[in-house]
């Protein structure tokens, strides 16, 4: 039940994510939301490795990565996304659309995999879909950044289906990759701040045929 | 059995108020004030009771009906829900939707009085009225429709029976979702903030408040009695939605729910104090998000039927 | 031994680069490592084809080919960069140095995995190495590439992850996934899993290696950044990319998938063809349309790979050659920036007069890339359209001829007017052509001869090994 209940805030927060216009809150929305997806290793196959998989995802979704995106924004003085490419009621509702596509693709497939609740693999993908939403849908770079990162919850939490089985080693891969990715992009953003003046990628449109 | 009618329904005429001044003295505390003593809107309703009618001259029997016919329909939509161990007095098959419309109604007579006064003032508040309405009907909907599905009658007392709370291990996800969706719908439908501010009386933030703005004496005083029973009773289908109250003895149930409601109007009042009210082009977003968590809640009781 | 030079001597290479305060001395590491990464996969030939270190790391033909590409193509770089960092520049060359070094070991780590979720995590830090290095001249124009670059490929790389778990739950009887283990257990994965996974996978990877429609931020990661850096990213991480490819091909054809799998290699081949044909007509600015270029030999690997049977060796032969072809006009690119400060194709004009070295190789390159014999890109076109032939697919030969026959005609036009144009007044001040960066110029054509006309009987037995990986002759 527990584990119910996290998955179903995780696509909460999700969608509150959707909706959300403020950099600094979406920032914190998905620290929020790492957070309770931390727990989840936990829940579905406790044990050590379940330990160490919650430790790092603390330690770098919830703590290091928001700070970092912090810090990314730190010289932007527009805080909020005024202008996104679908407006936010049309994507909470393309966001919501989304997840009945997600869970009705789940019902029809067939795990050979035993898994721990049936809620974990339709949050998993509408999780992914809201990401890949809210990448595409953005135009801020900060925005674009987070829906990659809420992308990567989402495959985060598809990975639990395999946690006995994947080697720490790989998981850790994974997270640390994750991160440095995250600090790579949060350079360029500083980058385009300096560039620019503005986090907004509409300015990055010279290149083109 | 007649006790038990008469003390539903006289709980409900008498305890209603009593969540508009719980909510008002929480909004004090953290304004860091005393605030209205708790018994203020049953003093409101007396004074006003004891006054005299203004009607303008623009308005027909409509303005005047409207007032009356809206704390009836409330009244009566009351009675359909059960109020934890005190059975509901009216229940046969298919209530919710008599429910519902009876809300719809109500909601329908003010805003046509509030065109009936033929100002632009209380026009521009029925307009938001109606807006904000539309979406919060289908979410409203949409929640009862979970809880449809989770018991699998259509009947209100019993889709609310203690039983449905008992089920939070099996359907938890649904409860939560629903419980949100249904918390913000709530918000919509009693004037609260975000939705809408009760205590203010500037154009730009009105809804609520703007279409009632002719209305004086008892038209008032009527108008205040059903807002405070249409709270008590929307907030009492989220109560016993959520508050375990299963294996007790049916007054412990009543006592729990009651509790329960208390908790509800301190919870409002919180959710008052900490939040400004939204933009008007906002609100609409608020209810497009009940709606999306409530359609998630539907899809998590379907798959868990599946 | 090989483990630690080929793979770990480059990350600490880099760590020092980075440690360094001056700028001076980074420019002998970047050479030594690469020196010695160069000899150390020379020494490779001498050993057995498949060497597995432990279960994650091991080498078989196709590593062993994709590494040698990797190793010349980096030795041919810092050659370049010895010439191109001596100018005094405003930037410090840490990062440049610093990334390429770790891209090396990165690259490396590719070419050994042997499990998938290993390769994946390869492949991800390739991309994050390459961004900052696409950033070197930090204009407007770059940082929009770089952060196009960034995003589509990590969205890229974030869909191959979804495929790799795909994998693994198509692998759930086996509990892992080493290739070893796949491919000796390939019948009893889960079919559907299997083919979702290898849609994904083919996406992410595709993305990686600029695959239309995941093409998009090629011609501008190209377009904008500096030579040795385009020279590296088309020869090496397209090889990269095309091996993770040729893994998934591997997979599914031993798991019987081939009729699935093949149909969408041959889109995909097509559409890059068709793509790149459709934007080099009419391309106004050299390095987007060596971007586009890119695209369109992607496309004829991929091609390759759909076609099977002789068509999977030309792809392996048109990738060692493609590499090699890229690298020699990326460098001479970057000569010719040097010396006409542009990259528009107007403005670089008479090459053969004012920088003859420059200007012959270049000429040499674009001929080769545009499939002229003797060299080795004709032949492998040849063999591709003589397998579509064999299996009577007239419409992809149509499509094939068409496609190639317009960028052969957009290539025309651009070769002739950079190369034999009458030049502008001939700058006096124009830096004169530098050893350092003529050199590897000479190095990669060098090299051309020999993997394009007199193919060395090694060679040629480590492409038929690879092939035959996929059951190709």
């Amino acid at each position: 039940m527990w584990l119910e209940l996290a998955l179903i805030a995780i696509v909460f927060l999700g969608i509150v994510i959707l909706g959300n216009s403020r950099l600094a809150t979406t920032i914190q929305l998905f620290a929020l939301q790492s957070f309770i997806l931390s727990a989840t290793p936990l829940l579905v196959h406790p044990g050590p490795h379940a330990v160490i998989m919650a430790i790092a995802t603390v330690l770098l979704k919830v703590i290091l990565m928001p700070s970092l995106l912090f810090w990314a924004i730190r010289h932007v003085s527009i805080r909020r996304e005024d202008q996104p490419l679908v407006g936010y009621g049309k994507t909470l509702l393309l966001g919501g659309f989304l997840t009945a596509v997600a869970f009705l693709i789940s019902s029809r497939l067939d795990l050979p995999v035993r898994e721990a609740s049936n809620l974990l693999v339709p949050s998993a993908f509408s999780i992914i879909m809201i990401g890949f939403l809210l990448l595409v849908s953005r135009l801020k770079a900060i925005t674009q950044v987070i829906g990659y990162l809420v992308m990567e919850n989402g495959i985060f939490l598809f990975a639990l289906l395999l946690l006995e089985k994947t080697p720490l080693l790989v998981e850790m891969g994974i997270l640390l990759d994750i991160f440095v990715g995250t600090l790579v992009m949060g350079i360029i953003i500083n980058h385009i701040n300096q560039e620019f003046g503005s986090a907004n990628t509409a300015n990055l449109t010279s290149l083109r045929d | 059995m007649g006790t038990g009618i008469v003390l539903h329904i006289g709980t409900i005429m008498i305890l209603s108020p009593l969540l508009l001044g719980i909510i008002a003295k929480t909004k004090a505390f953290f304004a860091g004030r005393w605030g209205p003593p708790l018994l203020q809107a049953y003093y409101d309703i007396w004074k006003l009771f004891r006054k005299g009618n203004v009607y303008s001259t623009t308005t027909t029997w409509i303005f005047q009906a409207a007032p009356a016919v809206g704390l009836a329909t409330v009244l009566v939509s009351s009675v359909l829900m059960p109020l934890g161990g005190l059975k509901a007095p009216l229940s046969f098959w298919g209530d919710i939707l008599l429910f519902v419309c009876f809300y719809g109604l109500a909601r329908f007579l003010t805003i046509i009085a509030s065109l009936d006064t033929g100002s632009s003032f209380e026009g521009m508040g029925a307009s938001r009225e109606a807006v904000f309405s539309c979406l919060a009907e289908v979410v409203l909907f949409l929640d009862l429709i979970i809880l449809a599905l989770l018991s699998g009658k259509l009947v209100l007392s019993q889709m609310l029976k203690g039983d449905a709370s008992s089920s939070w291990h099996l359907a938890g996800p649904a409860f939560l979702l629903m419980g949100l969706s249904y918390f913000m719908v709530l918000l919509a439908e009693n004037a609260r903030i975000p939705v809408d501010d009760p205590a203010t009386h500037l154009e730009l933030t009105m809804v609520h408040e703007v279409m009632v703005l002719d209305h004086s004496g008892w038209d008032l005083a009527y108008i205040l009695y059903g807002s405070a029973v249409k709270l008590f009773v929307l907030g009492g289908v989220l109560v016993n939605v959520l508050v375990p109250s299963h294996g007790l003895s049916p007054s412990m149930q009543t006592g729990v729910f009651l509790g329960g409601m208390v908790l509800l109007a301190l919870g409002i009042g919180v959710v008052e104090s900490c939040m400004a009210r939204l933009r008007l082009n906002r609100v609409p977003l608020l209810l497009i998000g009940a709606f999306v968590l409530a359609l998630i809640g539907v899809l998590v009781v379907l798959l868990k039927g599946v | 031994m090989e483990l630690f030079l080929l793979l770990s001597l480059p990350l600490l290479m880099a760590a020092l680069v980075f440690a360094m305060p001056q700028d001076g001395l980074r420019k002998p590491v970047l050479l030594s490592t690469a020196s010695i990464h160069l000899s150390a996969t020379a020494a490779l030939w001498q050993g057995p084809r498949d060497v597995h270190f432990n279960a994650f790391l091991g080498f078989d033909a196709l590593s062993h080919l994709v590494l040698n590409i990797i190793s010349i193509l980096f030795f041919a770089v810092a050659v370049y960069l010895t010439g191109h960092l001596k100018e005094k520049r405003k930037r410090s060359n840490r990062i440049l140095t610093g990334c390429l070094l770790c891209l090396l070991s990165a690259m490396t780590l590719v070419t050994m995995s042997r499990h998938m979720g290993l390769l994946w995590i390869a492949i991800a830090v390739t991309t994050l190495l390459s961004a900052p290095l696409i950033n070197y001249y930090r204009t407007g124009a770059s940082i929009e590439a770089t952060w196009k670059y960034l995003l589509i490929s990590s969205l890229g790389i974030a869909l191959g992850l979804l495929g790799t778990l795909f994998l693994a739950v198509s692998a759930t009887s086996l509990k892992t996934i080493f290739l070893e283990d796949i491919l000796a257990n390939a019948a009893s994965l889960s079919p559907s899993w299997l083919k979702l996974s290898a849609i994904f996978l083919l996406v992410g990877y595709g993305t990686k290696m600029g695959l239309a429609p995941m093409h998009a931020w090629k011609p501008d990661a190209y377009g904008e950044a500096p030579a040795p850096v385009g020279a590296l990213m088309s020869g090496a991480l397209t090889g990269c990319a095309f091996l993770a490819v040729f893994r998934v091909a591997q997979i599914c054809f031993h798991a019987h998938l081939q009729e699935f799998i093949s149909p969408v290699f041959i889109l995909l081949g097509v559409l890059s063809l068709g793509i790149a044909a459709v934007f080099i007509i009419g391309q106004k600015d050299f390095s987007r349309m060596l971007g586009y270029s890119s695209v369109e030999h992607m496309g004829i690997l991929v091609l390759g790979l759909g076609l099977g049977g002789g068509a999977i060796w030309a792809s392996l032969f048109h990738m060692v050659n493609n590499a090699f072809a890229k690298g020699l006009i990326f460098l001479a690119a970057g000569n010719l920036y040097r010396h006409f400060n542009t990259r528009k194709i107007e403005g670089i004009r008479g090459a053969i007069h004012t920088v003859p070295a420059t200007g012959i190789f270049l000429v040499l390159g674009l001929l080769v890339i545009t499939g002229f014999p003797p060299f080795g890109i004709f032949y492998s076109e040849l063999l591709i359209l003589k397998a579509a032939l064999a299996t009577g697919r007239y419409v992809v030969i149509f499509f094939y001829l068409l496609f190639l026959s317009v960028i052969f005609f957009g290539y025309a036009r651009i070769i002739l007017d950079m190369a034999l144009g009458k030049p502008d007044n001939a700058d006096v001040a124009a830096p004169k052509e530098d050893l350092f960066m003529v050199a590897p110029l000479v190095i990669l054509a060098l090299v051309l001869v020999f993997t394009g006309v007199f193919v060395p009987g090694p060679l040629y037995g480590l492409i038929n090994e690879a092939s035959a990986l996929l059951g190709g002759g």
